[in-house]
């Protein structure tokens, strides 16, 4: 039996007289690959920062593993297993690229300032084995060779993957994707994707993922889910969000179901 | 302005809001007590001698004030401190100290006095001319500072140009003090407006003396602030100031020149400060370079207090620091050499307890 | 073109201004004496009546001559028309300006007029020298100097300093230079564990010997410069490494150096407590007040926790000071006969004192080196650049931020309390403002977060001043305009800190584990 690793129940956030994410209620089994889409301003990286615990929804529950995470600080919940990465890039600019994936362990480490001072054998073995973790993780995103490099000057792709390292040595049980493929070219954007599924095949990660690329989210996902307006206006496999009227019309605007309905028709009429 | 936020960056540590909680309680009781023993059961105080402190809070309130306005505009806008504000202040005292000295210089003969000078012959005229000049070189350091100092570090993380005033205002303290030496300086005011004459106002059995040069004080600040106001709201600088500081980037799509606009915020900026500068002088008579650093401070004090980037707020937060400042030591049976201690404490306090300040702040928005 | 002028004029005002400022303020006189001192002509304190003329042409000539290199600076077209004529135009207009100045002060001159009331630094005497002796043209003399100095400023920079062939000579220079090392076979000693020790071993051996050389002075001088370096590194773990800025760091010093002085000084309580028992002491209390301090205000914005320290600090000194509390702290006359060290029942003489200093800076600096390369370090260095990213990191942001509180407050009260105890005596003056920017100005010019930064910046900001004695009174002027400067042009400090490489390090010690194609980018 699948576990479901993330659910939320009614989840709703409001700001002031703005109500970003209405009520809307997800779920994500294990080992599985859901992505949020919708038009901008729909709430996507709100409902994101309601999971990570940036924001305390109003109203509805985050539930992870059945446990409830919601209005925990985002520390605690990193630690119980569920890491980020965001719209525009946020490294720790003025460390090497290594460091930022060392610091990304931080959770599972366990030195104290004392140790530090003292460089006991136990701080000093973990340390290492954090170095090594690293340079694994640095080869597996591909970005061996360039460890000591300074996140910030780094290419933008480079950076891209080096947050995801970070996001990856905190172990999680759960990674929130925000906008991966933003800025790439279609080569980068196939690599990016096939990464992300062997995220999920060989790690077994479950991927919670914002994208705006139709072609990644069609091509990877297990299910969508489409928000407008901070409401989930649809949800299920590829094929039937591609067919949803609600859907289309959230994008294009109102009476695009109808010309969308019109140019099929055409189409089947030429086949 | 824009929605409002709150200054805590997330924190949901129930340890430290408990303490918070406590501490909150346990002040105000001791607060409490002390207000209670020292207005009923020891009772010092007769009401003359509490407006006379509650007078002088407001006169020296209404200086806060005008410095106040002068820290949140910037804050508005470029999110910094401006430490140098201050000695902003400072610069305008000297200005009008100087042009007292020079009108007091020239002789303006008449029949009834061949001794008498300019200063005392046309008193209104030197006044009105002291608070120009004090407030010109005020603007002109205020938008140099700006140009020098700051312009060049709009890019640069928060921690850079904060030490960039910091230093500013440590270079216009000693350039000051290099110049026109480290000594105290009294302003001749004109005879008429001498320090300590003024109008006797009787409360109950004694009179209490309500000061020419503090009402000049208080009459102007409250002219200036209405003057500010009305800029702010109704010109179309004020318009460009209220854009600017709620989001530069959308301001200068819209045909905004940025870059002059805060330089008029600074030059406002400094003709407040430096007429608050020439008011200090004419009411208290002593200063030198140091002059600008506890009111500095004060007056920052006051623009938290009323809210960051508020600009109302920055008035009230002034007038409420100075009377607080004045009130407090009598009213808690303390020493008045702690009164500095008061003002630091409103500010730490008001920091833990309500950092938006009273009447809430006014700053754009951080995205994450 | 249009903008090298307009450039040149904006220069020519910022020299001209710069020059006047130097005048009004005594500046000029002192650098004429100065300069008579390094050429032999006139004493260092000689009265200004007797300072020859030529050693102020001389300041002012080399004035222009820098202002006028400047000037010139060119990237596109470096012909002689381009260079001469900017500073030509900075020349003229910086003397236009100054000789205006000039002409001013002569008329004051003539007719016997005593500024001394308002402007100090300008006596008639001073006049006088300034108008190269009472000149009457001196204006028309200032004029033709400055523009000829500018423009032989930027003949000067053009054909010699941005020269080709100087810059040829100096890359060809430094390849021999390159080449020789590398054929004697010097290159193996470099980075050496070998030479890394011995170099130790001989800074050791001067530490040791030089106190017992060059007397009393240098000897307190150094040792101040020891405890401001333990200042520095405790205020780097605050503002460089976790960034938070903290303006009262004095309130800990204070801490420190009244808890060492009231559990040993013989009045207002006789609690004759041990030296190194009371050392503790205060380490301890300052990291408690660093603690409490810390516990409510942490969460603030950066700017508000500057102000709110810089209050505390305040606070702390007027509370220390004010008649209330006397009756605790001894109010203004401070604190006396505070507690010396003893080794077995010998007092320490001064120059122990100062080798005792050298061991507390030793160990502070190894502990502060391995913090900064442990996990704590790294979480610091996260949370200073990116507060919200790095809770989200899983880094608990408040319990470290404490923690560099209470560790960068605990080096201060060490410090405090060394100072307190070498004084013999501790006071409100001893903790005012000026050491909290004292310091952070040192963290800040040597580089923040960087160790050996704070060494270089203690030097550079209680050493230099030390040989310049006789520019004391320009001392925080030139703090306040080397914090400008250094923030627009060089903020990352003298001596920034580097990341180390771990990669490479890495694979160095484990050659085995290399990846495949053997070369590791660095």
């Amino acid at each position: 039996m699948t576990e479901t690793v993330i659910q939320t129940h009614k989840l709703s956030k409001i700001f002031g007289g703005l109500t970003a994410v209405d009520s809307v209620d997800l779920t994500v089994p294990e080992r599985s690959i859901a992505s949020i889409i919708g038009p901008n301003g729909a709430g996507k990286t709100t409902f994101f920062n309601c999971v990570s615990g940036f924001y305390t929804p109003e109203e509805g529950d985050v539930l992870f593993y059945g446990k409830p995470i919601q209005g925990n600080a985002t520390d605690k919940i990193c630690a119980m297993g569920i890491s980020r990465t965001y719209q525009n890039i946020r490294l720790f600019s003025q460390m090497t690229a290594i460091e930022n994936i060392i610091i990304g362990k931080h959770p599972r480490l366990k030195g104290t300032w004392l140790e530090a001072i003292l460089h006991n054998p136990r701080y000093m073995n973990e340390e290492e084995e954090a170095v090594k973790e690293a340079l694994h993780l640095l080869e597996f995103v591909g970005l061996e060779g360039l460890g000591d490099h300074l996140a910030r000057n780094l290419p933008y792709g480079a950076q891209r993957r080096l947050e995801i390292a970070r996001a990856l040595a905190n172990h999680p049980k759960l990674l929130l994707l925000d906008e991966p493929t933003a800025g790439m070219n279609s080569q980068e954007t196939a690599d990016m994707t096939a990464f992300i599924k062997s995220l999920r095949d060989d790690l077994g990660i479950t991927i919670l993922l914002i994208e705006h690329d139709m072609k990644v989210v069609m091509g990877i996902s297990d299910q969508i889910t489409v928000l407008d307006y901070g409401t989930k206006i649809a949800e299920g496999k590829p094929k039937e969000i591609q067919a949803n009227q609600r859907v289309i019309e959230a994008y294009l605007g109102p009476g695009a179901a109808a010309l969308s309905k019109k140019f099929q028709r055409k189409r089947s009429h030429d086949a | 302005m824009s929605e409002q936020k709150t200054t805590r960056e997330q924190s949901s540590l129930n340890v430290s809001k408990l303490i918070r909680w406590i501490a909150g309680i346990l002040l105000l009781a001791l607060v409490g007590w002390r207000v209670y023993q020292t207005a009923f059961i020891e009772g010092g105080y007769g009401p003359d001698t509490w407006m006379r402190f509650i007078i002088a809070g407001l006169v020296i309130g209404g200086m806060y004030s005008l410095i106040a306005i002068g820290y949140t505009l910037v804050y508005g806008i470029l999110f910094m401190i401006n430490f140098a504000h201050g000695e902003v202040m400072m610069l305008g005292a000297f200005g009008g100290y100087f042009m007292f000295e020079l009108f007091a210089f020239i002789k303006a003969p008449t029949a009834s006095d061949p001794n008498m000078n300019f200063l005392n012959a046309y008193p209104l005229v030197s006044v009105l001319l002291a608070f120009i000049v004090g407030a010109v070189i005020s603007a002109t350091a205020g938008f140099l500072l700006e140009r020098i100092a700051y312009r060049p570090l709009r890019k640069a993380p928060r921690l850079v140009p904060l030490i960039s005033a910091i230093g500013a205002s440590i270079f216009l303290q000693n350039a000051a003090q290099l110049l026109f030496g480290p000594q105290r300086r009294q302003y001749i005011n004109p005879d008429v407006l001498w320090r300590g004459t003024g109008w006797s106002i009787p409360v109950g059995d004694t009179t209490v003396l309500l000061t020419y040069t503090g009402t000049l004080s208080l009459v102007l600040s409250a002219l200036l602030m209405i003057g500010l106001f009305y800029i702010v709201q109704k010109t179309k600088l004020g318009r460009s100031m209220r854009a600017v500081a709620e989001n530069k980037q959308a301001a200068a799509l819209m045909g905004i020149d940025v870059d002059a606009v805060i330089g008029k915020t600074f030059i406002i900026s400094g003709i407040l400060a430096g007429s608050a500068g020439v008011m200090w002088g004419i009411h208290n008579g002593l200063f030198n370079h140091y002059v600008g650093f506890l009111p500095g401070i004060k007056a920052f004090t006051a623009a938290v207090l009323g809210g960051i980037g508020n600009i109302p707020g920055a008035m009230m937060g002034g007038m409420l620091l100075g009377i607080l400042e004045s009130v407090g030591p009598a009213a808690l049976g303390l020493d008045f050499q702690l009164k500095d201690v008061i003002a630091f404490s409103i500010l730490i306090l008001v920091l833990i307890f309500r950092p938006s300040g009273l009447l809430g702040e006014a700053l754009s928005e951080e995205k994450v | 073109m249009r903008t090298s002028i307009k450039n040149g004029i904006r220069l020519g005002s910022i020299v001209g201004v710069v020059l006047i400022f130097f005048h009004l303020t005594g500046f000029s006189v002192v650098a004429s004496s100065m300069l008579g001192n390094l050429l032999g002509n006139a004493s260092r304190t000689a009265n200004v009546t007797r300072l020859p003329i030529i050693n102020l042409i001389i300041f002012i000539t080399l004035l222009c001559i820098f202002a006028g290199g400047i000037a010139s600076k060119n990237k596109e077209i470096d012909s002689w028309g381009n260079t001469l004529i900017p500073g030509a135009i900075t020349g003229a207009f910086s003397g236009l300006l100054v000789a205006i100045f000039v002409y001013l002060i002569g008329i004051v001159y003539a007719q016997n007029i005593d500024l001394r009331n308002y402007l100090p630094e300008v006596g008639l005497p001073t006049i006088n020298y300034l108008l190269f002796d009472g000149k009457k043209f001196a204006s028309l003399l200032y004029f033709g100097l400055m523009t000829v100095g500018c423009i032989a400023g930027a003949a000067f920079f053009k054909s010699v300093i941005r020269a080709d062939w100087r810059k040829k000579a100096q890359t060809t220079s430094v390849q021999t230079f390159k080449k020789f090392v590398k054929k004697s076979g010097i290159q193996k000693f470099i980075g050496n564990k070998i030479t890394v020790y011995v170099f130790l071993a001989v800074a050791a051996l001067l530490l040791y010997f030089l106190p017992t050389q060059w007397g009393p002075y240098w000897n307190y001088i150094m040792g101040t410069v020891g405890i401001y370096i333990l200042l520095g590194l405790g205020l780097n773990i605050i503002v460089g490494l976790s960034g938070q800025l903290v303006l009262g760091y004095v309130a800990f010093f204070a801490i420190g150096a009244y808890a060492f002085g009231l559990m040993t000084a013989l009045e207002p309580h006789a609690i004759s407590m041990n030296f190194w028992l009371a050392i503790g002491f205060a380490i301890l209390a300052a990291a408690l007040t660093g603690i409490l301090l810390g516990l409510p205000i942490l969460n603030l914005r950066g700017d508000y926790l500057a102000i709110v320290t810089l209050g505390f600090g305040e606070i702390i000194r007027i509370l220390i000071k004010s008649d209330m509390l006397t009756g605790f702290t001894n109010g203004p006359s401070g604190l006396n006969g505070l507690a010396q060290p003893r080794w077995l029942g010998n007092a320490f003489t001064d120059i122990n004192f100062f080798h005792l200093i050298v061991i507390f800076v030793i160990v502070a600096i190894f502990i502060a080196n391995r913090l900064q390369s442990s996990r704590t370090g790294r979480a610091w260095l996260a949370i200073s650049a990116d507060q919200t990213v790095a809770q989200a990191t899983g880094i608990n942001t408040f319990k470290y931020k404490l923690l560099a509180l209470a560790l960068g407050a605990a080096f201060a009260g060490l410090g405090g309390a060394l100072f307190a105890s070498r004084n013999q005596f501790t006071g409100p003056e001893d903790h005012i403002l000026m050491v909290s920017i004292n310091v952070l100005c040192l963290v800040i010019v040597g580089g923040m977060g960087s160790i050996p930064g704070v060494v270089v910046g203690a030097f550079v900001l209680k050493g230099v001043p030390e040989l310049l004695r006789d520019l004391e009174s320009y001392r925080l002027l030139a703090f306040g305009a080397l914090l400008v400067v250094m923030m627009v042009m060089r903020p990352e400090g003298l001596w920034p800190k580097g990341r180390p490489a771990l990669e490479a390090l890495y694979y160095q010690k484990h050659p085995k584990d290399s990846p495949p194609d053997g070369e590791v980018q660095s």
